[in-house]
């Protein structure tokens, strides 16, 4: 018998469909082989056994039913001649190369007694942490969740427990020799239904290839996802062992989508809904010496730590006073007025820190601009300063005190002031070496006591669910877009047919550094954003810190500002570096990570 | 450049510069300014201040006028000469000119108000 398809409108992965909730509504009618669903699509396809089932099933639903009761149209169904190439539809034989899964891996008996050594109640509460998604424990090594890796030289005191043992011989009888020694780490993750893990590849240089995964208590469906688009559904039985080895283990990542039920084939080779019930999964690594050798460079942190690509890795003093001078000081300089047009809306927690600061205080703004937090105090004495020549000229213009310097090396005496402010600024410093440095010349000039602002954009520009007004500024862009890699030249070269070069090309002298797609998420740390200049019309009244909405055109010059963007609880930890002075405050803003130091 | 801020900046950044303080100045063009008085303020000021350094920063220019050369005990009540103190710190400012280092005799170049003290690469 011929398969038959139909096509399901008004249900789609765009209008949020889940696949059970659709065969919850045709299973009934039997002889659902498959489901395809398509990314971005408000429609889906059906693939029936036969036309007797299909025609049962149009029938009832086409024009009739809506799939929750909230729809405001029915589902539409139509017979199709063909469904599209790609797919997610269940292939119960197809399995990522190097995955290998072993059934009925242990005993009833066995699982009874793998889950009763587990004891979730520890005392070391950090060891046995509640995450948003489900339960964890490690032994052996703690996983990191903060650096995604393996703190190798900290061993947990926690062993792996002794039930374990039967690991390696029960992998011989089942002709699996695919473990050497015992694994060195264990995680127990303990899922409840409607709980899941993230799709994610286990980092490369933290453990080695294979790495083993018990389930106990439930089956369950894992995911399986390819970089070039393929994802394969693996059904994970109760007690199985699954392998995850070479390519399943360094090139495909894994993730249990959080539900509380998943689609598996039946016996006779269509879909049913099956409910989860809670799930215990063993999962036994080995912690790797030294770094990843393998051939799967893109997912692999050891080849990209090796060629420098995803990150720049600016080592070099000289060759970071370069990238600062072309990509921040130049830029500056050139556009410094259409800069300070979108610069007068001060930030009102910078305000309040100013207005916090006691009658007869000094106050130095490090990287003051047009000393937009100048003036909202009277009775303390403000002095900015700031390496662009041109910005400085608008804040002296507008009545305050300013001198030029590099805020590497501050020309003030040391302990003089009550208040510093570093507001947008250690962000353009190109290395770790360079920020502290800037941190600890504040520190220098602050009175014991005295405090430091210092704000820097944040890589996490949504927080809580809400994004940065950066954010919402786009419009063009909804999507999250990734950053483009330079092409020596190429999207360049209308900036580089403006006459002066006004606009800097980016960076034939730092090629590998990203160029970021405003208003959009950080997808490095060190980037290049561009900054196209507004020449003499009306100010653009900005909120956050990108301007301009004009067309891309020919006519505008472009400029790339080099940053790197802080991490959560990277500036906290910068500034546990300097002596003298203590944290008092740390938090988010609208896009910037804050704190404010005191003098000790 | 107002002589308040003077008395903060110092060249010891520059390298193989020891103090580095003060500074001295060569005015082209000094500016007087004038700026609303509080007593409070000016009092809560003078402790941070290297008075010989104000006193002789105001003279090289031609502005200690009848500014004492040493602080009185109670200077927080004397109003004349917090008055003095306040001409001296904020009305009074260098528009044109140079900072001096005084050991090394590198050059600040002063314009338009703004002391320019960005070093070259091999000063840092």
């Amino acid at each position: 018998m011929q398969v038959v398809y139909v096509m399901v409108a008004n249900a789609g992965l765009v209008t949020g469909l889940q696949q059970e909730q659709l065969l919850e509504l045709t299973l009934p009618y039997g002889g659902v082989d498959s489901i395809i669903m398509l990314p971005g699509k408000s429609y889906c396809f059906l693939i029936f056994k036969d036309v007797l089932h299909a025609s049962r099933a149009y029938v009832s639903i086409h024009g009739k039913i809506k799939l929750t009761p909230n729809d405001s149209g029915p589902l539409y169904l139509a017979y199709a001649e063909r469904v599209p190439e790609f797919s997610h539809s269940w292939n119960y034989y197809q399995k990522p190369p190097g995955l290998i899964l072993l059934e009925e891996f242990v005993t009833e008996d066995e699982e009874e007694s793998l889950l009763n050594c587990i004891d979730w109640k520890t005392t070391d509460s950090h060891l046995g942490q509640t995450l948003k998604h489900r339960r964890v424990k490690h032994y052996g090594y703690e996983f990191r969740y903060d650096i995604n890796s393996v703190d190798k030289d900290c061993p947990l005191s926690e062993i792996i427990p002794s039930e374990c043992n039967f690991l390696l011989d029960r992998l011989k009888e089942n002709n699996a020799n695919v473990l050497s020694s015992f694994p060195t780490q264990l995680t127990v993750n303990h899922y409840q239904p409607g709980q899941g893990i993230p799709p994610h590849v286990d980092t490369h240089s933290a453990f080695e290839d294979p790495i083993l995964s018990l389930s106990l208590g439930s089956s369950i469906v894992m995911e399986f996802r390819h970089q070039i688009g393929q994802m394969i559904p693996v059904l994970l039985p109760r007690r199985s062992l699954l392998i995850m080895s070479e390519e399943a283990r360094y090139a495909w990542s894994h993730g249990i989508t959080p539900r509380k039920t998943d689609v598996i084939p039946t016996q006779s080779g269509d879909l049913t809904i099956q409910q989860r019930g809670e799930r215990t999964s063993f999962t036994f690594r080995c912690i790797r010496k030294g770094e990843c050798t393998c051939v799967y460079h893109d997912q692999c942190d050891s080849y990209k730590k090796k060629n420098s690509i995803s990150k720049v890795h600016i080592i070099d003093d000289v060759l970071a006073a370069q990238l600062e001078s072309l990509h921040v000081h130049e830029v500056y300089e050139e556009i410094a007025n259409h800069f300070s047009h979108t610069r007068h809306k001060p930030w009102p927690n910078v305000v309040s820190f100013v207005q916090s600061l006691p009658f007869g205080s000094l106050l130095v703004d490090v990287g003051c601009g047009n000393g937009k937090y100048f003036g909202k105090k009277t009775g303390i004495f403000e002095i900015g300063c700031d390496h662009s020549v041109g910005l400085a000229d608008v804040c002296r213009d507008r009545g305050f005190e300013v001198f030029n310097c590099n805020c590497l090396s501050l020309p003030l005496k040391s302990e003089i002031a009550e208040g510093c402010l570093s507001i947008a600024v250690l962000h353009h410093l190109a290395t770790k070496e360079r920020r502290l440095r800037a941190v600890e010349e504040m520190v220098r000039i602050l009175l014991p006591g005295g405090k430091a602002l210092i704000y820097v954009w944040a890589k996490e520009q949504e927080r809580y669910k809400t994004q940065s007004s950066y954010l919402k500024q786009d419009r063009k862009n909804r999507k999250k877009v990734c950053d483009s890699e330079l092409k020596h030249g190429q999207q360049h070269s209308d900036a580089s047919k403006s006459k002066d070069t006004t606009s800097n090309k980016a960076s034939s002298q730092f090629p590998s550094l990203p160029i970021h797609t405003n208003r959009t998420q950080f997808q490095h740390q060190d980037l290049l954003v561009p900054w196209k200049l507004k020449v003499a019309g009306k100010a653009e009244l900005d909120k956050t810190t990108e301007a301009s909405h004009l067309e891309s055109s020919q006519e505008v010059p472009t400029f790339y500002r080099y940053y790197h963007v802080f991490q959560e609880g990277e500036l906290e930890c910068l500034c546990s570096s300097v002596k003298g002075a203590k944290p008092i405050q740390s938090y988010y803003d609208q896009g910037n990570w804050c704190i404010v130091l005191e003098k000790i | 450049m107002k002589l308040l801020t003077h008395n903060m900046l110092t060249s010891k950044c520059l390298k193989g510069v020891n103090v580095g303080y003060p500074l001295g100045i060569v005015a082209k063009d000094v500016k007087v300014l004038e700026t609303e008085f509080n007593s409070e303020f000016v009092s809560r000021i003078i402790p941070k201040l290297d008075w010989d350094t104000l006193w002789n920063a105001a003279d090289s220019i031609g502005h200690a006028g009848d500014l004492p050369r040493a602080v009185c005990d109670d200077y927080e009540n004397d109003v004349e000469f917090l008055k003095k103190v306040h001409h001296v710190l904020v009305e009074v400012e260098v528009i044109e000119g140079e900072l001096v280092c005084p050991e090394s005799g590198r050059k600040f170049s002063i314009n338009k108000g703004i002391p320019n003290m960005l070093l070259n690469e091999d000063e840092l």
